[in-house]
């Protein structure tokens, strides 16, 4: 849904997540809006129509505002989405900025009753002398509306920024993380929360590490993960203590020296973690890779994949530009065989785990026309050129793939570039954006 | 900012061209020294910045540091790396504050105490600025009681003679098209001198 005027810096999209049946997905922007998609029904008339998402609806989830303690702004900026699984008709979600998290609550109303006996049809008191006969008020069919309304607001857990929300498979509880902190919170209790994880140290002058990802287990309640900018994974059970300061597994690559240098520990630091479906894996996104680990294997990634290896060289400029400090994250499929995350230049990232094919594919108005096919790209480094290769000096790094997300059970991928949400599904002729 | 690749690094072009003798290694590291400094100065804003980034800019600055102590002095000064017009430019004087770096190094028998230092020079960095480290403070470490998220990076060469500090030198001066914001650069010095 790309929009043709100039993006402004609040219509910068800043996540993107699919619901549990992939039937609805929600994006949050630097604008504090949250956009609802909903994938419409299959119609004999358009064939092609099947699977489109439609606007549903739109709210503004968070405003900007003050800290006046620290004299400092707060942004309206959503950082996280996470829906909740469905109970009822209604759809909720959590929507998080850097310090407050809300869950909102999404219904539908299409009837609405007429025949009060009291009440006129705009609400207003009937003159009761006028009242000579009492009847039974009805639903009248009316245009579908669609209504949001907040109904927890979870404030005050946070010093630092909230950089992810987690909902538990137990679906009371959820957690949420910030630079140094985790807390564990009920949903239906917003005055306190328990805080579950705290690295900070005692002294912040000895502070060299922050969590900058986590999410609990799919399966198991009492297991979550958080990641670092050091470039470890610890996994933690909270049956073990009420603070899980202590983990119970450390996931960690040992450096290869040949490649170290001063930015070693900058591009190894883990910028999303997410659990495969089948919750034996979890996904991490570093700098310049992706990386597969087993649950049962500590030491080492059962796989990596370079995301784009030919940056290696351009490091110093990076962190000079600071690109080098940006977070993709990363997303499984449905079946936990292929990996997506983003790149820049408006490429993406797509890996096979089983033939351990890759693919560069490009968001771009030009190159996703409505059901247009995706052409792989190549990003060519020195050497021999073939006719659309990009060279790594032609790579725009103002367009960045930082946010995506893949249908929980289809083909469907979500990928936000900068103000623009493109989204693809993997049927011959029936591409869309 | 961003794309920034396209700009011209005449002291940072990475690819292969860079003359990684000692003395090319010793700018560098010099150069990167550069950045990350400016980084830390350009973080300041009305927004608390990102604690992840000013943390990985911290320990890079750590690692930048140590190899700056450790490494031989070369044989020559490296090439100046900031392009001043005369002996009292801003460029000489950051040289000159980094060989002090090195060469105070070299006088010390143990390694710097990783903790912040100690001493009066803290006290007149502490005072000398204090809207630098107020802000620093206030937005990471508002439960912490901490003032000096970057004093462990050793200043004290720097105060060693206060001599160097120029007497705020005209801007004009220092014009070099597109590749540095000679104002941050020198309010960073005016931050580091106490000036």
């Amino acid at each position: 849904m790309p929009s043709h005027r100039m993006p402004s810096e609040a219509d910068i999209i800043s996540t993107v997540e699919f619901n549990h049946t992939g039937e609805l997905l929600a994006t949050g922007d630097k604008g504090g809006r949250v956009v609802i998609f909903q994938r419409e029904p299959e119609s004999k008339n358009a064939p092609h129509s099947q699977g489109e998402y439609d606007v549903y609806s739109t709210f503004q989830s968070h405003e900007p505002e003050f800290d006046y303690l620290k004299s400092l702004e707060i942004e309206e900026k959503i950082n996280k989405i996470k829906w909740l699984p469905q109970q009822n008709a209604a759809h909720s979600l959590l929507s998080t900025n850097d310090k407050t998290i809300k869950l909102w609550k999404i219904t539908e109303r299409d009837k609405r009753p007429e025949g009060y006996n009291l009440k006129d049809e705009e609400g207003k008191l009937k003159d009761l002398s006028t009242v000579t006969s009492l009847q039974v008020p009805v639903l009248k069919p009316m245009d579908l509306m669609v209504e949001v309304s907040p109904r927890r607001v979870f404030a005050n857990g946070h010093t630092y920024h909230i950089n992810s929300i987690s909902v538990n498979s137990d679906c009371e509880t959820y957690m949420s993380a910030d630079d140094l902190r985790i807390n564990l919170w009920h949903l239906a209790i917003t005055d306190r929360s328990f805080n579950i994880v705290d690295i900070k140290p005692a002294n912040m002058e000895d502070l060299t590490e922050v969590i900058t990802a986590s999410e609990f287990h799919p399966h198991h309640c009492n297991l979550f993960v958080y990641s670092s900018s050091k470039g470890s994974l610890r996994l933690c059970d909270m049956r073990a203590a009420a603070l899980c300061d202590k983990h119970s597994k450390l996931f960690e690559e040992p450096e290869d020296p040949s490649n170290r240098s001063f930015f070693s520990e900058i591009i190894s630091s883990v910028s999303d973690v997410k659990f495969s479906h089948s919750g034996r894996y979890m996904l991490t996104r570093d700098y310049l890779t992706v990386k597969v680990w087993d649950l049962n294997m500590e030491a080492r990634p059962i796989e990596t994949y370079q995301v784009h290896d030919y940056l290696r060289s351009k490091l110093c400029s990076l962190y000079e530009n600071d690109c080098i400090f940006d977070k993709f994250e990363c997303a499984w499929n449905g079946s936990d065989s292929v990996i997506m995350t983003g790149a820049y230049n408006n490429f993406f990232r797509m890996f096979d785990r089983n033939t351990k094919r890759d693919v560069t594919l490009e968001a771009s108005r030009e190159s996703s026309k409505p059901r247009a096919v995706l052409k792989p790209r190549r990003v060519c480094v020195g050497g021999k050129r073939r006719r659309d290769d990009i060279s790594v000096d032609s790579l725009d790094f103002t367009k960045k793939i930082l946010h995506t997300a893949w249908h929980p059970a289809e083909n469907i991928i979500a990928i936000a570039a900068t103000n623009n949400l493109y989204i693809f599904q993997d049927k011959v002729n029936s591409e869309m954006h | 900012m961003v794309g920034g690749l396209k700009r011209k690094h005449s002291d940072l072009e990475e690819d292969e061209k860079w003359d990684w003798g000692p003395a090319g290694l010793r700018s560098y590291q010099q150069a990167l020294l550069r950045i990350s400094l400016d980084k830390v100065q350009r973080g300041l804003g009305p927004r608390a910045p990102s604690l992840r980034r000013h943390v990985l800019i911290h320990n890079t600055l750590q690692q930048l540091q140590a190899a700056l102590c450790l490494a031989p002095a070369p044989a020559l000064p490296p090439e100046p790396l900031f392009l001043g017009e005369e002996d009292f430019s801003l460029s000489a004087t950051i040289g000159s504050i980094l060989r002090e770096l090195e060469t105070s190094m070299d006088e010390t028998e143990s390694p710097p105490d990783p903790v912040a230092p100690v001493g009066p020079q803290d006290e007149v960095l502490s005072q000398s600025d204090p809207v630098f480290l107020e802000a620093l403070s206030s937005r990471y470490l508002g439960d912490s009681g901490l003032d000096d998220f970057f004093l462990d990076i050793d200043t004290s060469a720097v105060e060693k003679e206060p001599a160097l500090a120029p007497p705020a030198p005209p801007h004009n001066l220092f014009c070099a098209p597109g590749s540095w914001e000679w104002n941050e650069l020198d309010h960073i010095m005016e931050i580091i001198l106490g000036s």
